[in-house]
C-alpha cells in the first residue's frame, strides 16, 4: 500500500525499516537500489508549487515522466525483485541530464523573476520556533533556518556514505520555500551520481532469511525517512504473528497542512493559494 | 528587469531545443523491456501447445480473482510429443479486474504466464466491458503470432523461500559455482 | 487614390482590412499555440491539417456552431453588445495605421490621437460585458478589468504622445501626430534609441491593455473564472477573442511604427534609389519583422511570467509607470523648447529608464509593500526538542 506514486519507494522504505529493524540486515546492495529509487525526490514539489504560477512547470513533467522511466525494479522487503537491467547506468545518466536541464530552466525562469519575487517574497514567514510548534519537517523546516535533516540526523538505509549538503533558508517565507526545494533537487542528483558510482557490478538483491511470510516479535516500532515533503514515520505495533495489531502512518503532509490556518490569516486571498501550493500537499497523504 | 530578461532569456533557449513529444498514434515510444503490461499466455512454439497446463496456482494467488482456468488431459501425452499430461482448457482473464500487480507471474510453476510488454497491452479501448475478458486464444495471440518478441522473463528474486521456481534456484547454484 | 473615385478608394481598403483581419488573427492564434507549446517541449497543434495549420479554422467552426446560451436574467442590450463594443472600435483603430507607405485606409493627420481616442472605448464593452452577465464574479471581473485599462491607458498614451512631441516632422520641426510622418522621421534612427524610456513604458503597459501575462488577472481562468466573460459562449466568446489578437496586431504595428523605424530603417531610402522594387520588398520584410518582433515578445512573456496580483499590477501603474511616463514628457518637452539635440534625448531617456528598473528591483528585493500580518498567537504547545 503505498500513498503517494512514485514517491512510494521512500515510504516502502519506511514501512519494511519497520519491520525487519530489530532482526535483520539487509545487504549494502539491497539499500543503493532503494536509494536509486528517489532519484524524483523532491521534483514533484517543485512541480506543485510552481505549477500555479507558470507554464515552465509543463517542461517538468517531461523529466518527472523520465524518472518515472528508471523505476524498473519492484521493491520487497528485504531487497528487490530483480537487478537491474544492463544499461541502467546509462540510463540513469541520461535521465539525470534531463533532469538537470529541467532544474536549470527552472532556475532561470523563477529565481530572479521580479514578478515571482514580487508575489512570494516576504509571504508568511515563519520563524523557526513556530515551525518547530506547529509540526513542521522537511522543506517547510529547513526554509526557516532549522538544519534538521533526516538522512543526516538518523541515517538510514546507506546514507551516510554519502556527501551532500543540506540547504537551509532564513526566512521561512515561499520564497526560500521555492529556493529549499530547488537547491535539494540539486543535492538529489549529486547523491545518485555518487550512487551510481558505487554500485558494485554484482551482489545480492536480496537478504537472505526471509520468510514468505513475515513474522515479527511483538511489540512496537516507528521507522522514519525523509519523504519529500517532510518526516514519513510508520508506526506498527505488533503480537507477534504476522499481522499488524496497529499500523499508523504519520504523514508530513497532514502535519504540514495543519498550519494553514496560522500561516494565511492575515493574507490576502490570492495569496492563499500560493500559500497551499508552497506547503505542497499530497492529498492522498493527508486523507489517508 | 534583470530577471525578467533571464527568465526571457531561458524560455527562448527552452524554445530551441528539440521537444519532447511523441505523436501518438503515428509513432510510439519504445517501451522499455520490463514494462507491466497485461498477463499472457506463452506458446511453446516446440510441442506446438501452450506452455500453460491449467495448474490454477495464478488464480488461487490472484488478490483480485479475475482469472478462471480450468485444464484437461493433454491428448499429445498419450502420443508421446509432450512431457505435460495436463494443458489447459479453458482460460478467461478478465482485463478489467487485472490491476497488473505480477503474482500470477511470479507463481507461475510453468513460466507458462507473462506480463506483455508491447503496446497491444496497452490499447484496450473497447466499447464494452465484456470485450475486455480474454479468452484463451485472445491470451495466446500475442505469443503465438510473434508479436511478443522479447517478454521479460527474469526470475524474481527470491522473494520466498522454501519454493524459489526451479529455474531461479539453478541459476542461483550456477552464479555460486561461477565465484568459486 | 484607387481610380480617382474616393469611394471605391474607400471601399477597397476597407475589405482589404475586413479579410487581412480575420485571417492574420488566425494565423495567430495558430502560432501563439505553436510558440509556447515549443517553449514547453512540446509541439503544440499538429493533427489538424498539415502541421496543425487548421486548428484556428476548427476552432472557429466549433465556435460557430455552439449553442447561444445567454443568462435569462441577463440585461439583453448590455450583454448583446458587449462583443461589438469591445471589436469594433479595435478594428476601426487599424483605420489610419499605414502598414506600408501606401496600405492604409486613410491617413489622418491626427493619427496617433485617433487610435488613442479609439481604442478606450472597449473598457466600456468590458464593463457592459459584466454588468449584463448578472453574475456578481463577472461583475468584479469587470470591474477589474476597467480598473487595470485605464489605469494603464494613461501611461500608455503619455508614451506614445511623448514620442510624438519630438518627432521629426517633413518640415525639419518638431512634433506630429500623423503616423507616415512619424516613420519617416525614422530614416537615420530608430525613435528607440532616442526615447528607450518611452519604449519600455510602451510595452509594459501595452502588455497590461493586451491583457498578457503578467497582468492577465482579469481574465484569468484560475482565478477570476474567466472575469467578465465568464457568460459568454460560441460566436460572442469567439468575438472577445478576435477583439484580444486585433488589439494584439494593433499594438504590434504601432510600436513597430512609432518606436523600431517601420518600413524605413535600416538602409531602405538607399536601397529605394537603387532599386524601387527592391526597396519595396525590404520596406516590407522590415514592417513584417518588427511586428513580429513584437508579437514574439507578448508570446514570451505569456509563457516565462507568473502573473501579478492586482494590487500589485495598480500599484506598479501608479507609482512607476506614471511618473516615468511624465519624467519622459518633461524631458521631451525642455529638448523641444531649447532645441537640444536628440543625443540629449537619448541620454536622459536612458537614464530614467535605468532608473525605474532600480526602483522596481528595490520594490521586490525588500517588500515594502504592506501586508497586514496580524501576528497569532502559536498554539501553547510542549516544545519539541529537536
Amino acid at each position: 500500500m503505498t500513498l503517494d506514486e512514485p514517491f512510494a519507494p521512500a515510504e516502502r522504505l519506511a514501512a519494511r525499516l519497520a519491520i525487519w529493524r530489530q532482526r535483520l540486515r539487509a545487504t549494502p546492495l539491497v539499500d543503493l537500489l532503494a536509494l536509486l529509487l528517489d532519484v524524483s525526490e523532491p521534483l514533484g514539489p517543485l512541480g506543485a508549487q510552481v505549477l500555479w504560477v507558470a507554464q515552465p512547470a509543463l517542461g517538468l513533467m517531461v523529466s518527472r515522466e523520465a524518472v518515472a522511466d528508471l523505476a524498473q525494479v519492484l521493491e520487497r522487503p528485504g531487497g528487490v525483485a530483480w537487478d537491474v537491467p544492463d544499461d541502467f547506468e546509462e540510463h540513469a545518466r541520461y535521465v539525470l541530464d534531463r533532469v538537470r536541464t529541467a532544474i536549470d530552466d527552472i532556475d532561470g525562469i523563477m529565481t530572479e523573476n521580479e514578478v515571482f519575487l514580487a508575489r512570494c517574497r516576504g509571504l508568511s514567514p515563519v520563524t523557526p520556533e513556530q515551525a518547530i510548534n506547529w509540526g513542521f519537517s522537511g522543506p517547510m523546516l529547513r526554509a526557516t533556518g532549522v538544519k534538521h535533516d533526516l538522512r543526516r540526523a538518523e541515517p538510514y538505509s546507506i546514507y551516510d556514505r554519502f556527501d551532500f549538503e543540506i540547504p537551509v533558508g532564513t526566512q521561512g517565507d515561499v520564497y526560500d520555500r521555492y529556493l529549499v526545494r530547488l537547491e535539494e533537487m540539486r543535492q538529489s542528483i549529486r547523491i545518485v551520481d555518487q550512487a551510481l558510482r558505487q554500485m558494485p557490478k554484482n551482489g545480492p538483491i536480496m537478504a537472505s532469511g526471509l520468510k514468505r511470510t513475515i513474522r515479527v516479535p511483538p511489540g512496537e516500532v516507528y521507522a522514519r525517512t525523509e519523504s519529500p515533503r517532510g518526516e514519513y514515520g510508520v508506526y506498527i505495533v505488533s503480537k507477534g504473528g504476522d499481522k499488524p495489531w496497529r499500523h499508523k502512518v504519520r504523514a508530513a503532509s497532514f502535519c504540514n497542512l495543519s498550519a494553514l490556518r496560522n500561516m494565511v490569516v492575515g493574507n490576502y486571498v490570492a495569496d492563499a493559494i500560493i500559500i497551499l501550493g508552497s506547503i505542497d500537499i499530497v492529498l492522498c497523504e493527508v486523507d489517508r | 528587469m534583470l530577471g525578467i530578461l533571464r527568465a526571457l532569456g531561458t524560455v527562448v533557449s527552452a524554445a530551441l531545443r528539440k521537444p519532447a513529444t511523441v505523436q501518438y498514434p503515428t509513432e510510439k515510444k519504445q517501451l522499455p523491456h520490463r514494462a507491466r503490461g497485461f498477463p499472457t499466455l506463452l506458446w511453446d512454439f516446440e510441442r506446438d501447445e501452450p506452455f500453460c497446463t491449467g495448474c490454477q496456482v495464478c488464480a488461487r494467488y490472484c488478490p483480485t480473482d479475475c482469472m478462471t482456468v480450468t485444464m484437461r488431459d493433454n491428448p499429445k501425452y498419450a502420443e508421446g510429443k509432450s512431457p505435460r499430461r495436463k494443458i489447459v482448457d479453458k482460460f478467461f482473464i478478465d482485463y478489467a479486474r487485472c490491476m497488473r500487480c505480477d503474482i500470477c507471474v511470479e507463481v507461475c510453476n510453468f513460466d507458462a504466464i507473462v506480463m506483455d510488454n508491447t503496446w497491444r497491452s496497452v490499447e484496450l479501448s473497447r466499447y464494452d466491458r465484456q470485450e475486455l475478458v480474454m479468452d484463451l486464444d485472445a491470451l495466446l495471440k500475442p505469443s503465438r503470432t510473434g508479436q511478443l518478441k522479447d517478454p521479460f522473463r527474469d526470475a524474481m528474486g527470491v522473494a520466498h523461500h522454501g519454493w524459489a521456481p526451479r529455474k531461479a534456484e539453478e541459476e542461483k547454484e550456477k552464479v555460486a559455482a561461477a565465484e568459486e | 487614390m484607387i481610380g480617382n473615385n474616393p469611394w471605391l478608394d474607400g471601399i477597397l481598403r476597407l475589405l482589404v482590412v475586413a479579410v487581412a483581419v480575420p485571417l492574420s488573427v488566425i494565423v495567430l492564434n495558430y502560432l501563439e499555440r505553436k510558440v509556447i507549446g515549443r517553449v514547453q517541449n512540446r509541439l503544440g497543434p499538429m493533427r489538424v491539417g498539415p502541421y496543425g495549420t487548421l486548428q484556428s479554422v476548427a476552432d472557429t467552426i466549433k465556435l460557430l456552431t455552439k449553442e447561444d446560451v445567454r443568462p435569462s436574467t441577463a440585461d439583453q442590450w448590455s450583454f448583446e453588445l458587449a462583443p461589438y463594443v469591445v471589436v469594433v472600435p479595435t478594428i476601426v483603430a487599424l483605420v489610419t495605421v499605414p502598414i506600408m507607405p501606401d496600405l492604409f485606409i486613410r491617413n489622418l493627420g491626427l493619427g496617433l490621437f485617433f487610435i488613442v481616442a479609439v481604442s478606450t472605448v472597449p473598457i466600456v464593452g468590458f464593463v457592459m460585458a459584466g454588468w449584463g452577465s448578472d453574475n456578481r464574479y463577472a461583475l468584479l471581473g469587470a470591474m477589474r478589468s476597467a480598473a487595470q485599462l485605464i489605469s494603464y491607458e494613461v501611461p500608455l498614451i503619455l508614451a506614445v504622445v511623448a514620442v510624438a512631441m519630438v518627432a521629426h516632422t517633413a518640415d525639419g520641426g518638431r512634433g506630429t501626430l500623423n503616423l507616415t510622418e512619424i516613420v519617416d522621421g525614422q530614416d537615420k534612427v530608430p525613435y528607440i534609441f532616442w526615447q528607450s524610456l518611452a519604449f519600455f513604458i510602451f510595452t509594459v503597459a501595452g502588455l497590461a491593455e493586451l491583457y498578457r501575462h503578467p497582468f492577465d488577472i482579469p481574465v484569468a481562468e484560475s482565478e477570476v473564472v474567466g472575469g467578465p466573460f465568464v457568460e459568454y459562449s460560441g460566436m460572442r466568446w469567439a468575438m472577445f477573442q478576435l477583439g484580444e489578437y486585433v488589439s494584439l496586431v494593433l499594438i504590434s504595428l504601432l510600436g513597430a511604427l512609432v518606436f523600431l523605424g517601420g518600413w524605413n530603417w535600416p538602409l531602405v531610402n538607399e536601397l529605394a534609389e537603387r532599386n524601387a522594387v527592391a526597396g519595396t520588398a525590404l520596406q516590407a520584410v522590415l514592417m513584417l519583422g518588427k511586428t513580429s518582433f513584437f508579437i514574439l515578445f507578448f508570446f514570451l512573456m505569456r509563457a516565462a511570467m507568473p502573473r501579478l496580483r492586482v494590487d500589485q499590477l495598480m500599484a506598479f501603474s501608479w507609482q512607476v509607470l506614471l511618473p516615468l511616463s511624465f519624467y519622459q514628457i518633461i524631458v521631451n518637452g525642455l529638448v523641444v523648447v531649447y532645441g537640444w539635440p536628440d543625443v540629449v534625448l537619448g541620454v536622459l531617456s536612458g537614464l530614467g529608464l535605468l532608473a525605474g528598473s532600480a526602483l522596481t528591483y528595490r520594490a521586490v528585493r525588500k517588500p515594502t509593500m504592506v501586508r497586514r500580518p496580524r501576528p497569532v498567537a502559536a498554539r501553547q504547545g510542549s516544545e519539541v526538542k529537536v
